[in-house]
C-alpha cells in the first residue's frame, strides 16, 4: 500500500514535470513555468545541503559559497573569457569543485558546531572577497551576460533563449542530478556516509577512513551546490555576491529540515513548499517571512524528520489500520535525524572537537 | 596619525560594546550548547526599543533601564517557547535559531519600517583625547561597557544565581542533586544573553544606524569574538572582541573596510585549524 501509493505520487510528479510547459499553458498560468524552474534549482541546492546534513551527519552552513561560485564560473566564463555554453557550463562545475577540495581538506576536520562555523566563514571570506574585488565580478551590481546557444545544427540554433528549451534544459540536469545523488546514497560508499552519521566513533572503529568519506561527502555536496548555482547563472543570466551570503545557505538548511532531512526528495518538497508559500503570499501579506520562521521552529520541535517523515508516518499507519502485511517502523530508523550523540557527562569544549 | 589613533580608539569602544553581546552569545553556548543565530537580532531588537523609548518619552536615560528588562522578559518567553522543546538535539538548535532570527527580523520590519534611522546621542561634545578631538558618546559607551561586563562576573562570580549557573555548566547532573533547578537556570542564562545583547543595543544605537538589519552585521563579529577567546572561555570573548575591533579599527586606517573584515575572518579560520579551543586556552579554567 505504502509503496504503492509512494510511486503513484512519483509517477504522477513525472508527468507532470515532463509535460509542466504545456499543462501550465492549458490551465493559463504559463509564468508558474519560471516558478517551478526556481524550484528545480533550488532543490537540487538544497541536496547538497543534504547530501552533507541527511547522509553524512554534518551541518553546514556555507554551501552558499559554492552555489555563488558555480554562478560566477559561468557569468566570468561567458561575459569576461567569452567562452561559449558548454565550457562555461564546465567551469561553473569545476570551480565549486576545487574549492570544495581545499575548503573541505580544512572543514571536516572539525564536526558539530565547529564545522557550522568554519563553513559560514569560509563563505563569508568569500562573499567579501566578491564583493570587494569589483572588476572581475561587478561586486554588488553583480555580472550580468547574454546567452550563447547550446549548439547549432545547420540552421537551426538551439538556445536557452527558447523558455520551453530552458526548463527542459535544467529538467534534465537536476533530474540527473537527483538520480546521481539517488545512487550514491544506495552504493556502499553512501552507506558508509550513514554509518559516520550514526556514530563517527564507530564507524572508524570498523575501519572506514572517516576523514576521507567526509572529504568526499563534501566534495559532492559541493560539486551539487555549483551545479545549482551554474544552472541558476544560466536561467537569471547573471551573478551576484549577493547569493553567497550566509542567509542563502540558511535558507538552504531551512528547505531541508522542513522538507525532511535524510531523504532524497525531502530538500525538494521543502524548497517547494517554501518557494510557492512566497509566490502566493508574498502580494497578499508583505510580511509572510514572519510565516517560514514560525514553519521552521515548528517542523523542528514537533516534526524534526521533516515534512516527508509526517508522510512516512501517516503511510505506515495507514497500513497498519488496514492490517495487511504493514511492516511497522522499526525504532531505529524513526529518530535516524536526530543526533542520538551520547552526551558527554562533563561539557567540557574538548570533548565537542574530534579531529 | 590621527587617523589611525581616531580609528584604533573607535575600534576599542565597539570592540567593548561588542565583548558585551558576545558575552551573551557565549555564556549562551557554553550553558545551553546552543548556536544562536538570532543573537545578532537580539542586540538590534534593544536598539529599535531604545528608539521607542527615547520617542515616546524623550528620555534618553530611562531606556538604560527599561530595554534590558524587557530583554530579559523576551529572552525568558523564547527560552521557553523555542529553545526548551528541541534541547539535546544540537544540530537542529541552530535551524530553530536561524527560523527565530527571520520572525524577529520581520516582526520589527513589519512595526518599526524599513527606513534606517539615528538616535541623536544624549551627550553631545567632544574632548581631547590622544591629540585628537573624540565624540564624548563613544567614551562614555566604553565606559558603560566595561561597567556592564564587571558587573557581569561579579554576578557570575559572587552570587548565588551566578554560583548556580556555574555549577549547572560543569555539570548538570551533580547540580541537579544538590539542588539547582536546572531548567531555571537555562531560563535564566538564556534571559540575561538577551538582555546583555539589547543592553548593548542601547548603548551602540547613537553610534550605528537602528534598523532591522544591524544584527546580521553584528552577528559574524561576536562568532569571531567568541571562536577566538574560545567556546565557552568568557575573559576569553572579552579579550578577542577588544583585539579584532581594534585591529580592524587600524586596517582600516589604510585599507578598505572589507580588507579588515576578510583579514579577521582569516584569522577567525586559522584559530578554529590550529588551535581550535580559542587563542587563550589555559589562561582560565
Amino acid at each position: 500500500m505504502k509503496t504503492l501509493i509512494n510511486s503513484t505520487m512519483l509517477a504522477g510528479l513525472g508527468i507532470f514535470l515532463s509535460g509542466a510547459p504545456w499543462i501550465l499553458e492549458a490551465l493559463g498560468v504559463g509564468f508558474w513555468l519560471d516558478i517551478l524552474t526556481e524550484i528545480l534549482i533550488w532543490s537540487l541546492f538544497a541536496a547538497s545541503v543534504n547530501l552533507l546534513f541527511g547522509y553524512t551527519g554534518l551541518l553546514s552552513f556555507g554551501q552558499a559559497l559554492f552555489f555563488g561560485l558555480g554562478m560566477y564560473g559561468v557569468a566570468i566564463g561567458i561575459a569576461k573569457l567569452g567562452l561559449g555554453f558548454w565550457p562555461a557550463l564546465g567551469l561553473g562545475l569545476i570551480l565549486p569543485t576545487v574549492m570544495a577540495t581545499f575548503v573541505g581538506a580544512l572543514a571536516v576536520r572539525l564536526t558539530w558546531h565547529y564545522f557550522a562555523i568554519i563553513t559560514l566563514v569560509f563563505s563569508q571570506i568569500f562573499y567579501f572577497i566578491a564583493l570587494s574585488s569589483k572588476p572581475l565580478t561587478g561586486g554588488d551590481d553583480g555580472t550580468p551576460f547574454s546567452m550563447p546557444p547550446m549548439f547549432t545544427l545547420g540552421e537551426i540554433e538551439v538556445s536557452m533563449t527558447n523558455f520551453t528549451t530552458q526548463y527542459f534544459f535544467i529538467l534534465l540536469m537536476v533530474t540527473l542530478a537527483f538520480f546521481l545523488m539517488h545512487r550514491l546514497v544506495r552504493s556502499p560508499l553512501g552507506l558508509a556516509l550513514v554509518a559516520i552519521r550514526e556514530n563517527d566513533a564507530r564507524a572508524e572503529m570498523i575501519g572506514l577512513n572517516v576523514y576521507l568519506l567526509r572529504l568526499i561527502s563534501f566534495i559532492a555536496a559541493g560539486a551539487l551546490a555549483g551545479l545549482s548555482g551554474s544552472l541558476f547563472a544560466l536561467f537569471g543570466r547573471y551573478a551576484s555576491a549577493t547569493y553567497m551570503f550566509y542567509h542563502v545557505s540558511g535558507e538552504g538548511v531551512v528547505w531541508t529540515i522542513i522538507g525532511g532531512a535524510g531523504t532524497i526528495l525531502g530538500p525538494a518538497v521543502g524548497t517547494a513548499l517554501v518557494i510557492l508559500v512566497r509566490e502566493e503570499l508574498s502580494n497578499v501579506w508583505e510580511h509572510y517571512q514572519i510565516l517560514v520562521g514560525l514553519i521552521v521552529i515548528l517542523t523542528v520541535i514537533f516534526a524534526p524528520r521533516g515534512l516527508m517523515g509526517l508522510w512516512d508516518n501517516m503511510l505506515t499507519r495507514l497500513d497498519a489500520r488496514r492490517g495487511g502485511v504493514a511492516t511497522p517502523v522499526p525504532e531505529k530508523t524513526r529518530n535516524s535525524n536526530q543526533k542520538r550523540k551520547p552526551k558527554p557527562r562533563r561539557k567540557t569544549v574538548r570533548s565537542e572537537v574530534r579531529t | 596619525m590621527e587617523l589611525v589613533a581616531a580609528l584604533a580608539i573607535n575600534g576599542l569602544v565597539w570592540g567593548l560594546i561588542i565583548a558585551l553581546i558576545a558575552l551573551g552569545l557565549s555564556i549562551i553556548f557554553g550553558l545551553l550548547d546552543i548556536i544562536n543565530l538570532a543573537h545578532g537580532d537580539f542586540f538590534m531588537v534593544g536598539t529599535v526599543l531604545t528608539w521607542f523609548v527615547f520617542s515616546s518619552t524623550g528620555n534618553y536615560w530611562l531606556a538604560f533601564l527599561i530595554v534590558p528588562l524587557i530583554g530579559l522578559v523576551l529572552g525568558a518567553l523564547v527560552e521557553r517557547a523555542v529553545i526548551q522543546p528541541i534541547r539535546g538535539t544540537a544540530a537542529l538548535s541552530i535551524v530553530a535559531t536561524f527560523g527565530l532570527s527571520i520572525i524577529i527580523q520581520e516582526t520589527v520590519r513589519a512595526t518599526y519600517g524599513a527606513a534606517p534611522k539615528r538616535i541623536l546621542p544624549p551627550i553631545e561634545g567632544t574632548i581631547p583625547l590622544f591629540g585628537i578631538e573624540y565624540d564624548i558618546y563613544r567614551v562614555f559607551a566604553a565606559f558603560v561597557s566595561i561597567a556592564a561586563i564587571t558587573g557581569f562576573f561579579l554576578f557570575l562570580h559572587r552570587t548565588k544565581l551566578g554560583t548556580w549557573m556555574r555549577a549547572v555548566r560543569v555539570d548538570r547532573e551533580t547540580a541537579l542533586a544538590m539542588g539547582v533547578p536546572a531548567t531555571n537556570v537555562y531560563i535564566l542564562t538564556f534571559a540575561l544573553g538577551f538582555a546583555m545583547a539589547s543592553f548593548g543595543g542601547v548603548v551602540a544605537a547613537p553610534i550605528t544606524t537602528v534598523e532591522f538589519q544591524t544584527g546580521i552585521d553584528v552577528l559574524p563579529f561576536c562568532f569571531m569574538a567568541v571562536i577566538i577567546g574560545g567556546l565557552g572561555n568568557l575573559p576569553g570573548t572579552v579579550a578577542a572582541a577588544v583585539l579584532l575591533a581594534v585591529t580592524e579599527g587600524i586596517i582600516t586606517s589604510f585599507a578598505d573596510p572589507t580588507i579588515a573584515r576578510i583579514t579577521s575572518l582569516c584569522l577567525m579560520c586559522l584559530v578554529l585549524i590550529l588551535r581550535p579551543h580559542g587563542l587563550f586556552q589555559g589562561a582560565t579554567q
